[in-house]
Parts: structure tokens; C-alpha cells; sequence
């Protein structure tokens, strides 16, 4: 019995003699994701206009940036310009829009609309805050130009671009 | 994608470096994504990756390595990931998504 205490003793006591501390470290890197939260559909108020307007019984896409970090990122929303699928156009279409903030995580956000830029179609916003922020693109189509000519029948798609681009 | 700026580091080819890059999926509805390198006007720059479309399965992370000629390091200013599109035979309106990276 005495030499079965006496070994589990030394063999505490070898334990004891190796333990180590064990360092811990880690490093915080910025990620930006983005997601469809509201995919969007073009409403047919006329039979030559297509708007994503809800008013016209479209639907705006909405797109969530998500930043871990603040001052890391840009967001870069754009409408579309072009159709990515539709029936044969011969005639002019013309093309307007607007990226606006939908919602923000953070009051801190509240001031991303006036702070944003715009190049064409494309609208900047400088992602100062970590958090999520949600922002919708509005799309309006005018069909013949001047002359007003009904869209020809069938299926119409168009493609929304969000990029979220390092500073 | 991350590491937001990344650096470049040696390979094992002489003349060429190389930098390791980590893409999450977070879109149900995407499963490929280009890879692409650009200089500071967005103009492509000459790059290899094991594939230059990954896939990524959603909620799911890769890893892969993107390797450059030396000599075009000094234009080199962003490795960015585009999503790819399928028709869904809806009439919804699609998302295209492009996260960036900047060498600083």
C-alpha cells in the first residue's frame, strides 16, 4: 500500500513537472458577405414600362452586406442596365434606377445615404461601421423610347451587381 | 473572402509568388464563383489557381492558392470572387455578388 502511494505521488509529481502553459492567440480579420434578403420582380404598370416599383406591383431587390470590421469595406450596389433574359427588343429601352439604404443595423448607419457616391448606375457606400446593412435597388424600363411601344410578350430578367470591395 | 489585404508570400517556382485565400459561401442559391485579379483600374492581370471557377457548397468554406509572376505584383491591387448565375426559371430578379480583396 505504501509503495502504491508513494508511486502515485511521483507520478503526480512528473505530471506536475511537465505542464506547460499553453498561449492562446488569435487574429481578427474583417469578412464582408453578401445576400439576396428579398429577391426582385419587375411589375407591368403599362405595356411599356417595367418597374420593380411596389406601388406598380413590382418588387424591390434587397441585398445584406454583412462587415466584421468597420472602415474595411466598401459596398458597391448597382441597378441594372440590361436585361439578362427577354424576348427579341428591336426597340430602344431605356434604363433608370436608384440604390437606396433600406435598413441598418447600427443608428450609427443613418448617415450612409448622404455619405454615398455615384458612378452611373452604381452607387458607393464607404462601410464605416461593422454590422449588417441592407440596401435596395430600384429599377425602372421604358420600352420604344419616345414612342411609348408595348413590350413584346414573355419573360423578362435582369440582374442586380453588389460588390463589396476593400478600401 | 479573407484576408481582406492580403500579402504575398514565396512559392516554390522561382519568379513566382504566391498568396492563400479562404472563400465562405453564405448564398443558398450559389454554388460557383470566378476568381479573378485585377490591377488598380480593374484591368485582369495573368494569374493561376488550382481552378479558376471553385466550387462552394453553401455555408461551407475553401481555401486555394492564387499565384502571380513577380513582376506583376507591383500592379496587382485586388483578387476578387464573382458569383456565377443559373437560369432558375423563375421570373425573380438575380443577384450577382463580387467580393474583393486589396493588396495595400
Amino acid at each position: 500500500m505504501k509503495k502504491l502511494l508513494i508511486t502515485i505521488a511521483l507520478m503526480l509529481g512528473a505530471t506536475t513537472a511537465y505542464a506547460e502553459n499553453i498561449d492562446i492567440s488569435g487574429t481578427v480579420e474583417s469578412r464582408c458577405t453578401v445576400n439576396t434578403d428579398t429577391p426582385g420582380y419587375y411589375g407591368n404598370p403599362n405595356a411599356y414600362t417595367l418597374t420593380t416599383l411596389p406601388a406598380s406591383a413590382g418588387q424591390e431587390p434587397i441585398v445584406r452586406f454583412d462587415v466584421t470590421l468597420a472602415d474595411a469595406y466598401f459596398a458597391q450596389v448597382s441597378y441594372p442596365t440590361s436585361f439578362s433574359s427577354s424576348p427579341s427588343l428591336p426597340d430602344t429601352v431605356a434604363w433608370s434606377g436608384a440604390v437606396t439604404v433600406d435598413q441598418t443595423g447600427s443608428a450609427d448607419m443613418s448617415g450612409y445615404q448622404a455619405a454615398s457616391t455615384t458612378t452611373g448606375s452604381m452607387r458607393q457606400y464607404a462601410l464605416t461601421v461593422a454590422g449588417a446593412t441592407w440596401f435596395k435597388s430600384t429599377s425602372v424600363v421604358a420600352y420604344g423610347g419616345g414612342a411609348s411601344k408595348a413590350f413584346p410578350g414573355g419573360a423578362y430578367k435582369a440582374v442586380v451587381l453588389a460588390e463589396c470591395i476593400a478600401q | 473572402m479573407t484576408p481582406t489585404y492580403p500579402k504575398w508570400s514565396v512559392s516554390a517556382i522561382e519568379g513566382v509568388k504566391k498568396t492563400t485565400m479562404t472563400m465562405f459561401n453564405s448564398r443558398k442559391d450559389v454554388q460557383f464563383y470566378e476568381i479573378g485579379v485585377f490591377d488598380e483600374s480593374w484591368k485582369p492581370i495573368p494569374f493561376v489557381t488550382s481552378y479558376r471557377i471553385l466550387k462552394v457548397d453553401y455555408l461551407s468554406v475553401v481555401n486555394f492558392d492564387v499565384y502571380i509572376r513577380t513582376r506583376d505584383i507591383k500592379d496587382t491591387e485586388y483578387i476578387c470572387s464573382l458569383s456565377k448565375l443559373r437560369e432558375n426559371g423563375t421570373n425573380l430578379t438575380m443577384m450577382a455578388t463580387k467580393i474583393c480583396s486589396r493588396f495595400k
